[in-house]
């Protein structure tokens, strides 16, 4: 298999990067380490459930995985290494790049259209350039936000941030993929909100977004049309997203359709796994194929039914480690920027956390969004290493050591 | 489900209320700190905040002061301002994981039982594992249906739309494909059930499929336990033949006997009537399987029991010579009407205990050829004479002068007829003087003679003088009799009932009476009335009566032995081990209410019978058989009479009963006489080592070639 083209361009660039650090700062002290030691332990216990929910299936390999976290080590060393306060400047740069990235699977060549979804493009190997604009629009909405230095009261202002921000969000709807779009609304709102802006300003946007949902439904009804099949479609909201929001909304009720046997099916996994769960290897509800999609998005439910209860906690003290000491970085910051990246990362990984963890319990409708650092697909994992090196980056860069590059 | 959202909303409203809450607390606080802090601070942040001019020059401007604040002030966070917004964020944080944690938990720990039994549920599956039916034996243990065990292939109904799979199939079994899609879309087995691609397929094409089975969907292996007929269509009309169960047949199932469409029934015969006992008990077969509904693994097995074997009272020696002797008469060149007449049957009971040694009908089928659909449609057509219809017990023909032996002793039992009563027969009658003259057989007359020799000579106009008598002393004459003497005298050999026999469906023949003759003719009054000729032709076994050949040979049982026996086809059932479980005893339906004297009579009058005709005798002296015996020939206006004959040996100690009749055959003692003799002879003639001498008899063709009918030739008794 040849090597794939991200891979060479980014060992490219990570040599160069080493060579123009003249003085290496010692590894010790710009490392975090309680954050370095929960990650190894999540990235260990990630890449254990996703080699179990892999093994028994030909369609994924584990190998893949393996490669997404050595591109991903190599990112994040790069992001880390770098001083993040020369990117503050750059957010209409990190807009640009983030359209760029959205809209690239619309190129004639490169473009790949899975399941309805025109998301992916192909250079070698398949990648989600959506997924990478999750850095991109972190670093564009910290940008934005900081210029404001911890208030945004103008509603003027305020208006024109939000509609910057709603720029990426229109964009990913035209794949469409409205489960990263929410991804892309939740990293602008944690920012938004830890950047100052008026609270009352953020419940009217509140209110506007779900009198602007009801108002798409209300559209929609007049604007749907029936298919040649006899079936009726709607052009704003298509069934599959209306059948996956229905389900959610009467998930007790025995339907026989593929959105509710898949719920059903993911509840039946993590229910069965009881304290314990059936043991690494020994699930029966996505080995033997009864649980769709198990590496991806519902790879949860892979290690709630293995590792049981024990599992679920153990899973979710590692997350609250991960953002419990990012938020720590966060708040002894010495420049918005930088904290404002890193309330970003924490809001997308709060967000993916409680959506895939979420729609596997039945709490959250089915949306297909990663779970941190365990799901398997490297375009994910890369980004969050990237993620891991941006948060590095606004620690080493702001401690003593790090002033002095 | 309400509930559950509610939940969702509540848990929801409650975690945004605190939220605001703490919010609120954490901001009031805040500011009043505000206050307290220095100077510089204080004046850094309201630069930032605050200055219009700044926050004009729009966002580039305020970086530049960023800049400058971190590296100037370097204590000052930006975090410290958001405290509060922080701590929002913390609680947010800390809900959302609460949230998840809790919702985890009640499925985990407090519903996971319910969970865990849906798991199960998904994974494993019960199959029943079909039990091999009961074998049948013959009399002495010779097998007559066995197992055997072959690979099938089968299909579901879409395979045939699936073109790569069925050029695959047609690959690997070397069939054509047309063939295979031919076979896919047979809907004989039933529109719902697998279909049969190939059966008895190779062991290693079944191990090629089983190994990828990835490549042929829908399509799957069983090894079925087919019966397996030694000896073809021997004594098939007795034993009967099995099919696929029916969706009907497994809504009528009968209580403690659980019937799927895989199932594999008896749907005649013994296979029918002893379905429970041959049909043994199913295993279940508990297995995991995957999402496509693959085998993992088999987690444990109850094994099937085999069904009971039965040992039937037919005789295979003396069947195989009957039923090759029939296809001989009827079909010596395979169609029928290359022989003599269009069917045949023949009965032979052991009238000691009422068991069936012989009962062969033709034309007949093959039970094994009947999974070729083009065998179906054959059987269905008219020319093939009714393959499937076993003629002992649902053939009903007019049993002719074989029902004089009957009458005669109605005659002496009334008194209208005695020992020493003599008739002269001139070859025609017409005693009713209705202008309607009746003709003996004998054109040319008898002369006089008396009832023994009206019996042995088979004189009708002996048996239409009583048929007159019986008249005379009815409601139109003298009125001593009611109309229905002579039937009632009749039921005491049980005409016009079923015998009992162990089959199903049996039918029960006719005996007329004015009752049923005005049911019958109720649209034609001038023809519902009863008449002196009913009485005529009823007393020669012609008219209206109608016999099957089973009830006959059962009431000659009786002449013999003075009982009628319930005549049956089982013998013994031996369980699965071998041990025997069921032994049929004799049983005597009706002892004969009837005269001894006139019965012994009678006897003598049908001894004497076989050594009166020439020809008839030669054939039981080649037998060495002492028999008592009738012939009867039935008369058709439209075609050729049918040939009855019916006998009993060894006179003195009757042992069997034989009846045949081949319908349009001719002459009762010319065509069915030297049959009987030959059962007969068989039956007491010198025992075979039993299965020794037995071959194959294959099924009618099907076809036939019509009987020429010359017009109504002079019968010959």
């Amino acid at each position: 298999m040849p090597l794939p083209e991200i891979d060479s361009m980014t060992s490219a660039q990570a040599a160069g990067a080493y060579n123009s650090n003249k003085k290496p700062p010692k590894f010790f002290q710009v490392v975090f380490w309680p954050l370095a030691v929960a990650c190894i332990l999540l990235v260990g216990y990630g890449l254990l459930i996703c080699w179990s929910a892999t093994d028994t299936d030909p369609k994924y390999s584990f190998m893949r995985q393996l490669l997404g976290v050595a591109l991903g080590l190599v990112v994040m060393a790069l992001m880390w290494a770098y001083d993040y306060r020369k990117l503050s400047d750059m957010y209409i740069v990190m807009l640009v790049v983030s359209v760029v990235l959205i809209l690239s699977p619309h190129l004639p060549v490169i473009g790949v259209t899975r399941s309805g979804a025109t998301s992916w493009i192909n250079v070698g190997m398949q990648i989600q350039p959506g997924e990478f604009a999750k850095i991109t629009i972190i670093l564009f909405c910290a940008g934005v936000l900081s210029k404001y230095g911890g208030r945004l009261d103008d509603l003027g202002e305020y208006v024109k941030v939000i509609g910057l921000m709603l720029i990426p969000f229109v964009c990913i709807m035209t794949q469409p993929d409205l489960g990263t779009g929410l991804v892309y609304l939740f990293i602008s709102a944690t920012t938004l909100f830890m950047a100052g802006a008026k609270v009352r300003y953020m419940v009217l946007t509140l209110l506007v977004l779900v009198v602007g949902i009801v108002f798409i439904f209300v559209i929609d009804e007049f604007l749907k049309y029936t298919t040649e099949d006899g079936t009726t479609e709607y052009h704003l909201l298509k069934q599959y997203q209306r059948a996956r929001l229905f389900v959610f909304m009467n998930q007790d009720n025995a339907s026989s359709d593929a959105e509710s046997y898949n719920l059903r099916q993911a509840m039946i996994a993590i229910g069965s796994g009881g304290l314990f769960g059936k043991g690494i290897g020994s699930s029966t509800q996505s080995s033997l194929g009864f649980l769709p999609e198990a590496p991806t998005d519902f790879i949860f439910c892979v290690l709630a039914e293995e590792l049981g209860f024990v599992g679920v906690v153990f899973l979710l003290a590692l997350y609250g480690c991960l953002i419990g000491f990012s938020i720590f970085i966060a708040r002894r910051c010495s420049n918005l920027f930088g904290m404002l990246i890193v309330c970003g990362i924490v809001g997308m990984w709060l967000f993916q956390i409680l959506e895939n963890i979420g729609m596997c319990i039945g709490l959250m409708p089915i949306t297909g969004i990663p779970l941190p650092f365990v799901s398997y697909g490297s375009s994910f994992m890369i980004v969050n290493f990237a993620a891991l090196g941006l948060i590095g980056s606004v620690y080493s860069h702001a401690s003593k050591v790090g002033k002095g590059i | 489900m309400v509930t559950a959202i509610i939940a969702t909303i509540l848990t929801i409203a409650i975690i945004a209320a605190v939220a605001l809450l703490v919010y609120m607390l954490v901001r009031r606080r805040s500011q009043g700190e505000f206050i307290k802090k220095s100077d510089v601070e204080h004046i850094n942040t309201l630069n930032i905040g605050n200055d219009k001019s700044l926050r004009r020059r729009g966002p580039q401007g305020a970086h530049s002061h960023i800049r400058v604040n971190a590296s100037e002030a370097n204590m000052a966070k930006p975090s410290d301002k958001m405290s509060s917004r922080f701590g929002v964020f913390g609680i947010a944080i800390s809900a959302v994981f609460g949230v998840l944690v809790a919702k985890a938990w009640s499925m985990q720990l407090l519903e996971s039982e319910r969970y865990a039994s849906a798991s199960e549920n998904n994974l494993y599956t019960s199959m029943s594992i079909p039990a091999s039916r009961g074998r049948i034996f013959d009399r002495n243990g010779v097998p007559l249906v066995k197992n055997r065990f072959i690979q099938t292939v089968l299909a579901d109904s879409e395979v045939a739309d699936d073109k790569r799979t069925v050029k695959r199939l047609s690959t690997v079994l070397g069939v054509p494909e047309s063939v295979i899609a031919q076979r896919i879309k047979d809907e004989s087995a039933g529109a719902q059930s697998k279909r049969t691609v190939a059966s008895d397929v190779r062991l290693r094409d079944v191990a090629y499929i089983s190994e990828h089975s990835d490549a042929f969907p829908g399509v799957s292996i069983e090894e079925i336990a087919e019966r397996e007929y030694p000896y073809g269509a021997l004594a098939a009309h007795a034993l009967g033949y099995t099919r696929a169960a029916t969706e009907e047949d497994v809504e009528e199932a009968n209580d403690g006997r659980s019937i799927e469409l895989t199932d594999v029934i008896g749907k005649s015969g013994l296979e029918y009537y002893y379905d429970d006992v041959l049909a043994g008990d199913k295993g279940t077969r508990r297995m995991m399987v995957d999402a496509s509904g693959n085998i993992v693994c088999i987690v444990d097995e109850i094994s099937s029991t085999q069904g009971s074997d039965i040992i039937t009272t037919i005789d295979a020696h003396a069947q195989f010579v009957t039923d090759e002797l029939l296809a001989q008469t009827v079909a010596p060149f395979g169609d029928i009407g290359t022989g003599k007449g269009v069917s045949a049957c023949v009965v032979a009971l052991d009238v000691t205990d009422g068991s069936v040694v012989v009962m062969s009908s033709y034309p007949t089928f093959d039970p094994s050829s009947l999974d070729d659909s083009n065998i179906w449609e054959l059987y269905m057509k008219d020319e093939s004479h009714a393959p499937f219809v076993n003629r002992a017990i649902n053939g009903q023909y007019a049993p002719a002068s074989t029902f004089k032996a009957f009458t005669s002793m109605a005659g002496l039992n009334y008194g209208y007829a005695t020992y020493g009563s003599t008739w002269t027969c001139t070859g025609e009658w017409d005693g009713f003087g209705s202008g309607d003259v009746q003709r003996c057989w004998d054109n040319y007359g008898h002369g006089t003679l008396d009832l023994h020799d009206g019996i042995v000579n088979s004189c009708d106009v002996v048996f239409y003088e009583i048929a007159k008598a019986f008249f005379d002393h009815g409601p139109d004459g003298s009125g001593e009799l009611s109309q229905t003497a002579l039937q009632e005298y009749l039921s005491k050999f049980r005409f016009g009932e079923t015998t009992g026999i162990d089959l199903a469906g049996e039918y029960s023949g006719l005996i007329p009476t004015p009752e049923w003759k005005a049911k019958q003719w109720r649209n034609v009054p001038s023809e519902a009335i009863w008449r002196g000729g009913d009485y005529s032709n009823m007393i020669i076994g012609q008219g209206d009566v109608l016999v099957t050949p089973l009830q006959l040979a059962c009431a000659y049982g009786a002449i013999a032995t003075g009982d009628i026996m319930r005549p049956h086809l089982l013998k013994e059932i031996h369980n699965s081990v071998g041990d025997v479980v069921f032994e049929a005893q004799p049983e005597v339906v009706a002892s004969l209410d009837v005269d001894e004297d006139h019965l012994a009579y009678v006897r003598r009058a049908l001894h004497d019978m076989i050594p009166a005709h020439e020809d008839l005798a030669s054939h039981f002296v080649e037998y060495n058989l002492d028999a008592a015996a009738k012939s009867g020939t039935a008369e058709h206006t439209d075609k050729k009479d049918d040939a009855w004959f019916a006998a009993y040996a060894p006179f003195d100690d009757p042992k069997y009963v034989a009846v045949c009749i081949v319908e349009q055959g001719g002459g009762g003692s010319d065509i069915a006489g030297p049959i009987v003799a030959k059962v007969l002879g068989t039956l007491l003639g010198e025992q075979v080592e039993p299965g020794a001498g037995l071959g194959y008899i294959n099924g009618s063709s099907g076809n036939s070639i019509a009987i020429e009918f010359t017009g109504n030739t002079r019968r010959q008794d």
